[in-house]
């Protein structure tokens, strides 16, 4: 019981990484990375546990019972909200790969091809594996 | 309590593997969301209601929702590709 947490983590983390560098599909990506974040919630989870010990709510027990970690419970519901920010913000960087390049493989967006026309400007070769993120464009 | 436990561990591990595995994002949808609630289950097991209670809400419903909203405005795009396949012309 005591290295069962720690082996889950390590091997939710390993198989997240192995899932982003073996990703094909940018939104299959970011999934793989929801599962490296699950990791983290399991790691700090068992970090706090401890055996036979109540939830921390102490409104039917008395002050003084042995009761679980508060401090881990709060580092991961902060954990899960940044999770799912930071998911909505990699789904909309991942939409606008696809509308300025017209796919979401990251094999694809290495220099190999000229650069299309259909509405971009960048596309030179400096940024061309990076597809012009975050860079502010002014529409025409 | 003893068995439930790890278990749940075993589960969650399983679940999650089972969201990298599944190739095609439209049914990895479903793999991540029900991985969530695996979790849930385990932060239960593991006296944290309150992160169980906030897993339910947001790995299991509100991030599988925005990665089909995000699933369905890449579709929409290009009515002829997939995104899933990633062919381009």
């Amino acid at each position: 019981m005591s290295l069962l947490p720690y082996a889950t983590a390590a091997w939710l983390l390993g198989i997240g990484l192995y899932g982003i560098v073996t990703s094909r599909n940018y939104i299959h990506l970011i999934g793989c990375l929801a599962v490296c974040q699950s990791a983290t919630y399991v790691l700090l989870l068992g970090i706090g546990y401890r055996r036979d010990a109540i939830a921390p709510i102490f409104y039917d027990h008395p002050p003084g019972t042995p009761a679980v970690d508060p401090v881990m419970q709060a580092l991961v519901l902060t954990d899960i909200v940044v999770g799912a920010t930071l998911t909505a913000l990699l789904l909309v960087l991942a939409l606008q790969v696809f509308k300025r390049r017209g796919t979401l493989d990251p094999q694809k967006l290495k220099p190999m091809h000229p650069p299309s026309n259909a509405g971009t400007r960048d596309a030179g070769p400096r940024e061309a594996g990076f597809a012009g993120e975050a860079r502010p464009e002014p529409q025409p | 309590m003893s068995v439930v436990l790890p278990l749940l561990f075993l589960l969650s591990a399983a679940s999650g593997t089972l969201v990298v595995l599944v190739r095609e994002p439209r049914r990895q949808v479903f793999a991540l969301s029900a991985n969530g609630l695996v979790l849930a289950l385990l932060f239960t097991g593991l006296q944290a209601p309150d992160v169980a209670l906030s897993e339910i809400a947001v790995g299991t419903v509100a991030v599988p929702l925005i990665v089909l909203v995000a699933l369905g405005a890449v579709r929409t795009d290009r009515p002829g590709q997939d995104a899933g396949s990633g062919e381009n012309v």
